[in-house]
């Protein structure tokens, strides 16, 4: 363990230098039709009990890392590449990788007096909520972990970015703006936490997602001071089993909807969104077809006390089936009751250094367990009900 | 009588004398409300615009003049007073929310950030020697090359 964080250490010092020596040299060295950014962003975590990312359970897990590198090169009057690196540990779900994020070419199409429209190619980004497109980037993000009834971290792989097309527009009109997004493309992933928590740990065959639909409608006023959203995607799941396994090749269809409004006022923050997911599983053999919805929604409100401090205070509540609320389904499996829901008060505080180092630190008093992984968890039963966790964020920017 | 005119002589005082003071007050704490004007590079066609249009090309999402061609966007730091000025008293707006749509877009790769100088001299060289470049300043008028932008 201390070897590999030593390690670690090594390889991050590494990058973070190659970082700075590229923010410096940006200004000068570079053409203005390249930009070139980043962030780096390490979290720590602890926990009464139940593990979030890594060991976190009665000890400081400095489980989570997140580093991306974003070039952006303008080659044509209306044509432009852009691509980033990420490199991602989190926990047990992932012990460290390298992927490429997104890289796309986007063609300006047509422009007229109050809009546009134009098409992207490659690995895009899948439009979703209020924070999916950057939600590794933690400047970006309210909290250092994001609403997990919405935001998953476990099936973010799902979620994060799809190899396909995607159609976009804007309207702007006085009495607002209104954005669309329609995305087509295969979601990227290594789908064995996804396996193991819609199917079951001792799954051993492959998931496999065929080309989804993401799809968003924005409408902001004044400037984004107010912002409604509404996303949905059409996620399918095909299972390819192993041999001598129970489960046969079924598939999982993954249907959310998610409804979203913020307020962004000079001093004070409001968010709420809702999510409605139909989720269908059938042809395993071994489980009987299975049709639930799935429901969560936060509210959230975040005060800048001066301009670089900023405190946030949320409510988020989770029910992976609404017609099995209190968890009794879980229960006949063997599986405890508190798998089938989670209700999260959460108290942070955002303290911005400067424009580019920030530093935060949240709490959260949660009541059930369905948003934890389970490659963190590996034994559902040694879970408890009531739990608080405590997280800290150092993130770096430029 | 002489104790109301000692009473209103005090009051005539005191009062000037907290007036003397709150005005003072006033002109250290209270950084003077100086006029920002947006310039734009002699290059930039002249075009109507609105405060939305104005919003839209300092967010990045109007990125091309009446002519076809690319804007160029310059700013100053999120926390430059000038920059604060700027947003809440020309684009009715907060540089927090600007920096939420620039990130957005930056970090998924759908656009890119305006080019940020440190100071308003920088600022100033930069529009004047920038073909389509727009920026603002404390007083934009009489400098060569640069065009005062205005919006209805």
């Amino acid at each position: 363990m201390k070897t590999y964080g030593y390690l670690n250490m090594n390889r991050w010092g590494l990058l973070f230098c190659a970082l700075l020596i590229s923010s410096n040299g940006q200004a000068e060295l570079l053409p203005e039709e390249i930009q070139i950014h980043g962030f780096l962003t390490q979290d720590f975590f602890h926990s009464s009990d139940n593990n979030v990312n890594g060991l976190s359970d009665d000890g400081i897990s400095p489980g989570r890392t997140e580093i991306g590198l974003n070039i952006s090169y303008q080659a044509f009057e209306r044509l432009t590449f852009s691509a980033q690196g990420l490199y991602r540990r989190a926990g047990y779900i992932d012990k460290g990788s390298v992927g490429l994020d997104y890289a796309l070419a986007d063609l300006n199409l047509f422009n007229y007096q109050k809009g546009h429209i134009g098409i992207r190619g490659g690995r895009i980004k899948i439009p979703f909520g209020l924070y999916n497109e950057t939600r590794d980037v933690a400047f970006t993000n309210p909290t250092i972990l994001l609403p997990q009834g919405i935001y998953f971290d476990r099936s973010r792989s799902l979620l994060t970015s799809a190899d396909g097309g995607s159609l976009y527009a804007q309207h702007r009109t006085a009495w607002g703006n209104f954005s669309f997004k329609f995305n087509y493309g295969l979601p990227l992933g290594d789908n064995e936490e996804i396996m193991s928590t819609i199917l079951a740990p001792t799954a051993k065959g492959e998931f496999k997602a065929n080309p989804a639909i993401a799809t968003q409608i924005m409408y902001d006023l004044n400037g984004g001071e107010y912002v409604f959203a509404v996303s949905y995607l059409d996620l399918k799941l095909k299972y390819h089993p192993a041999d001598n396994e129970v489960f046969s090749s079924g598939y999982n269809t993954i249907r959310p909807l998610l409804f979203s409004a913020q307020y962004n006022g000079e001093k004070l923050g409001l968010t709420a969104e809702y999510l409605y997911r139909w989720n269908h599983s059938k042809n395993y053999d071994a489980t009987p077809d299975n049709r639930s919805i799935t429901e969560s929604w936060f509210v959230q409100g975040s005060y800048r006390f001066i301009s670089r401090l900023q405190g946030i205070a949320r409510y988020e509540t989770l029910s992976l089936s609404i017609e099995d609320r209190s968890g009794n389904y879980a229960a006949a499996f063997g599986l405890p009751n508190h798998i089938a829901y989670s209700k999260d008060w959460m108290l942070g505080l955002r303290w911005d250094v400067t424009s580019s180092l920030m530093m935060r630190t949240e709490y959260h008093r949660i009541h059930g367990t369905a948003w934890l992984s389970q490659s963190d968890n590996q034994d559902r039963s040694k879970t408890r009900e009531n739990w608080d966790l405590y997280a800290l964020q150092v993130s770096y920017r430029f | 009588m002489t104790l109301l005119t000692l009473l209103s002589k005090f009051f005539i005082v005191a009062f000037s004398k907290r007036l003397l003071l709150s005005f003072l007050l006033y002109a250290v704490l209270v950084p003077v409300v100086f006029s920002i004007d947006i310039i734009v590079n002699i290059s930039v066609p002249i075009q109507r615009n609105s405060l939305n249009k104005t919003r839209a090309i300092f967010a990045q999402q109007l990125n091309y003049w009446s002519n076809g061609e690319k804007t160029r966007v310059f700013i100053l730091k999120d926390d430059h007073p000038l920059h604060k000025q700027f947003t809440k008293n020309k684009l009715n707006m907060f540089p927090h929310q600007l920096r939420r749509v620039w990130d957005r877009m930056v970090f998924s790769g759908t656009g890119q950030a305006p080019d940020l100088v440190e100071t308003e001299e920088e600022m100033l060289e930069k529009v004047a020697s920038t073909k389509n470049a727009i920026g603002y300043l404390t007083n934009g008028s009489g400098y060569e090359n640069i065009r005062l932008f205005e919006y209805e």
